[in-house]
Parts: C-alpha cells; structure tokens; sequence
C-alpha cells in the first residue's frame, strides 16, 4: 500500500536521539514553571523598590495566605465574623458556580435553538445585544437594589451574563459548523432530532466549551465586583475591607486566592474539555 | 411490488426538471432548464461540465436537497421529495465526522436506522476492508489523509447499501495517484454490486476511465448523453483507443474547449 494508508498523527520526536527528546520536552513544559518563576522574581525585586503602601514582596503575600487561611483575626476584626480566606472563598465558588450552571444551561438552550429556529432566533438576538452591552458597573447596583444585599444577587447577576454570553457563543458555535455533516446525516436517513443528538451537539462541544472557559473567566470578575460593592460574604467583601485600611499584603492575598481558584478551575474546564472532545485534539 | 417489476423500473426517470436560484440582488438563476433524462439500474453516469452550469444542481435535486421549480424526479419509480436512504451522496466537500471514530462514521447510517450494534460493527468492518482501510477502524478522521477519508466516505455511503450512489466530485481534491486509487476501489464495488451511480466530475479523463454513459451539462441543459461502449475496467490503452479518443474529442468540444 502507498503513503496514503500511514496514519499522519504528528510524531515530532519520533527518531530523534534520547538527548534531543529531553531538551525538547524540557523547554515545552518548562516553558510554565519558568515564566512563573521570572513572574515572581520580577516581582520580589520590584517590591524592594517601592515602599510596602505600593507593593509587597510575594513572600509576605503568601505568609499573609497562610496565616489567614482558615480563621483571620483581621477579619474578625473588621466584622466579617469567625471566618478565614477559605471560608470567604467557598462563599465566592458557591455563586460562581451556581450562577455559571444556571446561565451557561440556560444559554446554551437558547443559542442552540435560536441559531436554527429564525423567529425565536429574532426574539433572542436583541435582548443579547442590549443586556450584553450594559455594563457590570452598572447592573450590579441596580440588582443591589432591587434584590438586596443577600447571595442570590451575585448569582443573579452571575446567571445573567453568563445566560448572555453563553447564548452568543452557542449560537456562533452552530454557525460555524459546516452545513455538509447535517446534508450528510438527513441523506443517511437522520431526522431532525437525530441531527441534534448526532450531528449538533457534538460538532459544537469545542467551540462552546471555549465559551464556558472566556464566561467563566468573567463571572469571577462579576462576583467579586458585587461583593466588593455588597454581599454578606465573599473574598470581595475581604478585598474591600483592606481597601478601607490600605492593607496591600492582604489585598494582594485575596486576589492572589481568586487566581489561583479561578486557574485551577480553567485547567480542570481544559482536562474535561480535552477528554470530551479528544477527537478535535 | 415484485422483484421483477422491481428489476424493470428506471433507477432514476427525471422529467423536465427546472430549478431556479435567487440571487443576492434580487435577480433569478436558472440552474436547470427542463432537464429530462432516464438512469437504467447498474449503470456507471458520469455527468460533466464547466463550473457553474448545473451539474451539481442536477445530483442535488436527485438527492432531494433543493426544490424544483417545475419537473419530477422518480428514483426506483417513487417520487423524490427530500434525502433518503435509497440514495446515498458522496459530496463534494468532506463530510466525515471529526467526532466520530472511522468504524462509527461507516456505520453511521445503520445506526440512524437502528440496526444492532453487532450488526453495525460487522457491516462497517467489512466496508471498511473493501476500501482497505480496516486497520483504521479505531481512528479518528483527524488522524487520516485526505485519500483515507474519501474512502471513509465511500465506505459509509455502501455500508448502507443503497440502490443509488450519487457522487459530487468526491475525489477533485486529491492528488492525481490517490485519485486513480480512489477511481480503482469504486470501479471495483460497482462491478461487485452493480449498483447505480451518478458521479459528477469536471475531469474528462475520470469520466472516460469510469462511465458506462457520459451526459455533458451546459447552462442548465443536457448537451450530449452517450454511452461509452468501452469494456470495464479499462486501461489506458483502450481510453487511449479510435472509440476513446472519439469520446475525448466530443467531449472537449461541448465542452468549449475544442
């Protein structure tokens, strides 16, 4: 048989010295730890420079993490109650994840639908445009003041962009899919449902999960924001009250935790993704 | 209907077809103008033509995905109203399933009609050692050339065992070797199942290698409709031969090239 039978899955490395194997895959995956750590120098040596009110060393930021982590005395004293970083965090994860499950299902509903259904397609498109184009800045206290100072405001909030974004992005996903599979599939005898289950909603998984990572990514801006604003609890309620006593360490502390939570949920978004749709990748 | 009557019917009876198109100004097309033609079962047409004068659109209205204006179109003496499993399509672009493995794209169709596992899993394999490419069976389509996965596309097309093949240029993409592959294995399933194919193509050499009947298209009408009277398979020799080049010079000439 001739070349046309080989499978073409890249091999890179293949025949290549055991030496040279390593010093390629020593520079693809040191590749993250090294920026990190020229991150961090960067940081330290700048935060020589400038006086503690500006910038803190990381070291103090992560001995802020630790020492606060599962009861603060600083917070405590400023009225947060018997409570750590921990605990304000698992307030903010609540309600990110609650008001993600919610919008991202409920968008994810619509943009299907809409992208193949023109009149509701119609229905759909300006209410996107005009709450897509309203900004957090001015939602939030808006919905402070309509549902109060309670968790269900920030899930609110969080569900209703992520309903928008999540419905923008689906609808996108099945645009760009390439009208011969549904041809394909209606020739081979598949009915519109079947085409759904079949066909649709695989073909859209990578685009749409990409959605979820970018909705994601902002709901956790929209959640912090509105505790910062007013929440019972949460690490924006943490954030605003070193604001008030120009506390940099801790300040830095709390974002330093929504990072690390917001990235380690993005990975765990990625390993699912990857082996969902392994096909694409 | 009995098996005989069955065996009497024209496999497609296409009577003065019209289709029309809109364009984006508001202006009309028209695509197909009164097109009439008659496909007896087993046999190999090659539709020709120069881009744009109704080939594709003439393979579409057979497979039901446009509308007529006006005319019929019978396949096995039943009314075509939309796609159906008694036409399978190989298009033109590639419509293997990127989420699904080769085993599962071949047996796709089976699926759909609920055929059981076991018996999709048997069928594909054996399509897909037709085409030689069992050993794939567990691949994605991303992992494939783009010979292999034109034989995928064969492949799952037979596995349903229609009595019609309609084929949209599916091997236009490929390089001039994997195509005369690609020409071997279907030449090699249509003698083995004597089915009917429809096969649109933009190159003259292809249709005289594989046709049994040529039918030349031009603004939306049938130029010229013969048959090749040449043995299958044929060597170059015999495409090479008096009928031969007589077929290639007719060809080139309603074609506007001659």
């Amino acid at each position: 048989m001739t070349s046309d039978n080989t499978l073409t899955a890249p091999l890179k490395l293949r025949g290549r010295s055991a030496f040279h194997q390593f010093a390629v895959l020593s520079v693809r995956w040191g590749r993250v730890p090294a920026g990190t750590i020229l991150f961090f120098l960067a940081w330290y040596l700048l935060s020589l420079t400038l006086p503690d009110s500006r910038l803190v060393s990381p070291l103090r930021v992560v001995d802020e993490m630790l020492y606060n982590f599962v009861l603060s005395p600083h917070l405590q004293v400023f009225g947060l109650g018997r409570i750590g970083y921990a605990g304000l965090l698992i307030y903010s994860v609540k309600n990110v994840l609650l008001g993600l499950a919610v919008g991202a299902a409920i968008g994810l509903l619509l943009g299907l639908t809409s992208a193949r259904f023109r009149p509701l397609r119609y229905l759909v498109d300006p209410i996107t445009l005009v709450l897509g184009t309203v900004p957090v800045l001015v939602a939030a206290p808006l919905f402070l003041l309509w549902f109060g100072v309670v968790p269900y405001t920030q899930v609110l909030l969080v569900g209703l962009y992520s309903a928008v974004m999540m419905t923008i992005f689906s609808q996108r996903a099945v645009d760009n899919i390439d009208p011969v599979y549904e041809l394909a599939a209606a020739t081979r005898g598949a009915n519109w449902s079947t085409r759904l289950r079949l066909i649709l909603l695989p073909a859209v998984v990578p685009e749409v999960i990409g959605g979820l990572r970018v909705t994601l990514a902002s709901a956790w801006g929209i959640e912090t924001f509105t505790e910062i604003l007013g929440a019972p609890s949460g690490i924006g309620q943490a954030i605003k009250t070193y604001t008030n006593v120009n506390n940099v360490a801790g300040m830095l502390a709390c974002v330093g935790l929504v990072a690390i939570v917001a990235i380690t949920m993005d990975f765990l978004l990625q390993v699912t993704a990857r082996r969902i749709s392994r096909w694409a990748h | 209907m009995t098996k005989l009557r069955e065996a009497a019917l024209p496999a497609l009876q296409v009577d003065e077809l019209s289709v029309a198109f809109s364009r984006a100004d508001g202006s009309a097309v028209q695509a197909l103008d009164g097109v009439s033609l008659t496909v007896e079962q087993g046999e190999f047409i090659c539709v020709l033509g120069r881009s744009g004068h109704g080939k594709t659109t003439l393979l579409n209205a057979i497979a039901g995905l446009n509308q007529p204006q006006s005319g019929s179109i019978q396949a096995m003496g039943q009314q075509i109203s939309g796609p159906g499993v008694d036409r399978g399509v190989i298009f033109q672009r590639d419509a293997v399933f990127p989420w699904m493995r080769v085993e599962d794209n071949v047996g796709f169709g089976l699926r759909v009609a609920g055929r059981p596992r076991d018996e999709q899993r048997m069928v594909a394999l054996a399509q897909l050692e037709n085409v030689g490419l069992s050993h794939v069976a567990q691949a994605w389509p991303r992992e494939l050339s783009g010979g292999m996965r034109a034989r995928v596309a064969v492949a799952s097309v037979f596995a349903m065992d229609p009595p019609i093949l309609l084929a949209d240029e599916p091997f236009g993409a490929l390089d001039y070797v994997t195509r005369r592959q690609l020409q071997e294995v279907l030449l090699t399933l249509w003698q083995k199942t004597r089915k009917t194919i429809f096969f649109v193509t933009h190159d003259v050499d292809e249709a005289l290698r594989l046709a049994t009947r040529i039918i030349v298209v031009g603004n939306g009408r049938i130029l010229v409709d013969m048959p090749t009277n040449l043995p299958v398979p044929r060597s170059d020799e015999q495409i090479a031969s008096a009928r031969g080049l007589e077929l290639r010079h007719l060809l080139l000439h309603n074609l506007g090239l001659e």
